[in-house]
């Protein structure tokens, strides 16, 4: 079981689904939500001050992330994160979790390195088992 | 020559009479009254007589004799002339290709040279002897202007006489002939002979028939033609030394107010400079060369001229003019324009389509996820009120046909916005048990007979998404449709054609009229049967994709009898 997941998406409704079937599927300890791009960023901003603060803090491994958010968008996050964040959290890996089925989608998320899967929604108990082996 | 001996007898009457007289005075005195003397007088007076007339005789016969010679030596002169005169004129009757005639007028004998034989293919004895005969051989269109030139000719009304005009050759065929003659007259200026010569001018008539139909084209032709020199020292673009009337339609110059001046005059503020270098470099190197630009009239209207200009030689092999050809494409060019622009705002509109579409599928989607995804946690919450359950198993089924139809939407959208779709080679075998898996709880339902012919490494390069999608549209349509009396019976066949791969799905199930339908079998939305889990999605999601890879797909159908799928893939 991973220690610590981010779930980034501007609606609750999602995100409620999202904190039930990590909990059904037992995939991580602590949950942590962002209603967008700009949350999330703040958060790892944060983060890297309680990071120096607190050695045994325990930051997210892993953020699902949507695309299609009001603030900032997944990419405009993206960016930001590879810019500024990556030094910090180089071992952070995101999972993209969206409703998208534009083709340029696909092929952008390529370019980000971080990125380790794009997935279509909704969550799934099985799709988090599967995703287990890999982040534990 | 009558006068002339009576003039001389009568000469020598008086002579001699006059003789008789002097003598007859001189000796009368001397010789008086004696009868010797008597004698001796008339002796005397004779003698004298006789010599005296003697002299005069010897006189006119040695003028005469003098003459004679004089006479006869210009007789021989004359002779020869006429000899080599002869020769000569058999000479040129035989070197020349004319065909002579010699026409005497008043007895009408008319007399052909060999000409006649050679040129117009007579035979010597069919030629005629009077003017008759050659009136008769003149082309009857011809003949009219030419008896009226040749009789105003033989009136003396005009000096020359020439004419062009067909005659007749022996196998009926005419010949443009020129033909030239001259009148003999006598003292009284009458004329009594006519001698001619015909030439046969018929290869330059049709190469001047030819010439003028070559011409027409020049003429004629709604292209601009403009001919220009090759100097180009004073211009870059050498001066023009004809145009054609459509040049001065197009332009409207008069071809005056051009000649002698360079095609640059035409040029202005909007012509293109670079397609102008062009040309000028491809005159400098004898290039023929093809441009467009933006050219101007008389007037100052601006228009697009499609231009060539392509060198010409001279039978030597030199460079010896350039002929322009010019089209006014003024019209052409707007239209392109204009289609360009309709493309432009057409791939504008699709693009924004596309992206619409995109967005559209993402926000139904995003929600539909929710409700899936919700759906899914209440499988295992356990739920007292059956009233509830049935209410929760009618809001899943719905979201979950709501879900198919999206999903299949949007595997429309992508078919449609992706021409070039990745393939890969893929085991036909493989895709049918992967579809086969998918359907497993319809197969365990329904219990079909399943025929299945498919060689085990046959194999097609293609994209495998699609080609599984489309056979798991097939088979369940397969099952979907199955009839209701029959045992289900699906036959699968795939066999390699050359360069194909052909599959065939066949079932016995209730069928589609074809008869009603052909048409809108593959169609958006198109429903036959009243299912109430079809969309009228399938056939047309499958036909889409069968296409975006290159294939084909056909169909045969019976009502209660059973449809037939017959798909064609390109091997490669």
């Amino acid at each position: 079981m991973l220690k610590s997941i981010l779930c980034v998406d501007d609606d609750p409704i999602t995100l409620m689904l999202c904190k039930k079937v990590i909990v059904k599927a037992e995939f991580s300890e602590e949950i942590i939500f962002a209603n967008n791009g700009q949350e999330a960023y703040d958060l790892y901003q944060s983060f890297v001050v309680k990071k120096d603060r607190d050695a045994i803090f325990q930051f997210p491994q892993l953020i699902f992330l949507d695309l299609n958010m009001p603030v900032m968008n997944g990419w405009e996050f993206l960016d930001l994160f590879k810019d500024n964040l990556l030094n910090e959290f180089s071992q952070t890996k995101v999972i993209i979790l969206s409703s998208t089925i534009d083709p340029s989608d696909y092929q952008k998320a390529k370019q980000y390195q971080m990125v380790s899967h794009f997935l279509s929604k909704p969550i799934t108990v099985e799709m988090l088992q599967n995703l287990k082996p890999l982040y534990s | 020559m009558k006068s002339k001996s009576n003039i001389i007898t009568f000469i020598f009457i008086i002579t001699a009479l006059f003789l008789a007289l002097i003598s007859h005075l001189a000796f009368r005195n001397n010789l008086k009254n004696n009868v010797e003397n008597f004698n001796s007088y008339h002796f005397l007076v004779d003698a004298f007589l006789i010599i005296g007339t003697g002299i005069l005789i010897r006189f006119v016969i040695a003028r005469n004799d003098k003459r004679n010679i004089g006479i006869l030596k210009q007789l021989q002169t004359i002779n020869t002339e006429i000899k080599d005169s002869n020769e000569r004129y058999d000479i040129v009757a035989k070197a020349t290709s004319d065909t002579i005639w010699d026409w005497k007028i008043q007895t009408d004998e008319f007399v052909w040279n060999k000409g006649i034989q050679g040129v117009f293919g007579y035979k010597n004895e069919d030629v005629g002897n009077s003017s008759n005969w050659w009136f008769d051989r003149i082309h009857p269109e011809d003949s009219l202007k030419m008896s009226v030139k040749l009789y105003s000719f033989l009136e003396q009304k005009t000096e020359r006489w020439q004419d062009e005009y067909r005659f007749k050759c022996a196998d009926g065929s005419y010949k443009y002939v020129f033909d030239r003659g001259f009148l003999l007259k006598d003292i009284d200026g009458k004329a009594i002979r006519m001698i001619g010569a015909i030439q046969d001018v018929t290869k330059q008539k049709e190469e001047e028939q030819r010439l003028k139909l070559l011409e027409t084209v020049i003429t004629q032709t709604k292209d601009a033609v403009v001919i220009t020199n090759t100097d180009i020292s004073e211009n870059p673009i050498p001066n023009i030394i004809f145009v054609n009337q459509a040049f001065a339609k197009m332009t409207g110059y008069k071809p005056k107010e051009v000649i002698g001046k360079s095609p640059i005059m035409f040029a202005g503020v909007k012509s293109d400079s670079n397609e102008l270098k062009k040309l000028t470099e491809s005159i400098k190197n004898y290039q023929e060369c093809f441009i467009e630009t933006v050219s101007y009239k008389k007037n100052g209207d601006e228009y697009w001229v499609n231009f060539s200009m392509i060198p010409v030689t001279n039978k030597e092999g030199e460079h010896s003019h350039w002929i322009s050809i010019q089209r006014d494409v003024t019209k052409e060019k707007n239209q392109e324009r204009e289609r360009e622009q309709l493309i432009q705002e057409l791939t504008r509109n699709n693009k924004d389509l596309k992206q619409f579409s995109y967005i559209t599928s993402h926000n139904f989607r995003a929600p539909l996820s929710n409700l899936t995804g919700l759906l899914n946690l209440i499988d295992d919450l356990p739920i007292e009120n059956e009233e509830l359950q049935e209410i929760l198993n009618g809001f899943k089924r719905s979201t979950h046909l709501l879900n198919e139809t999206i999903d299949d939407l949007v595997k429309v959208v992508i078919i449609k916005d992706n021409p070039s779709i990745q393939k890969e080679i893929v085991s036909i075998k493989e895709i049918f048990e992967n579809v086969f898996f998918q359907l497993n709880n319809q197969i365990n339902l329904y219990k079909p007979i399943i025929n299945i012919d498919i060689e085990d490494n046959l194999s097609t390069t293609i994209n495998r998404a699609y080609l599984e999608s489309i056979v798991l549209n097939l088979m369940s349509n397969a099952l979907k449709y199955r009839s209701l009396t029959k045992t289900p019976k699906i036959s699968i066949i795939a066999v390699e054609k050359e360069n194909s791969v052909n599959l065939i799905i066949k079932d016995n199930g209730i069928g589609i009229d074809l008869g009603k339908n052909s048409d809108k079998i593959f169609g958006l939305y198109q429903r036959f049967h009243n299912y109430p889990d079809s969309k009228g999605l399938g056939l047309y999601l499958v036909k889409s994709q069968i296409e975006a890879m290159g294939g084909s797909i056909e169909v045969e159908s019976q009502v209660n009898k059973g449809t037939q799928f017959s798909l064609t893939f390109k091997k490669v």
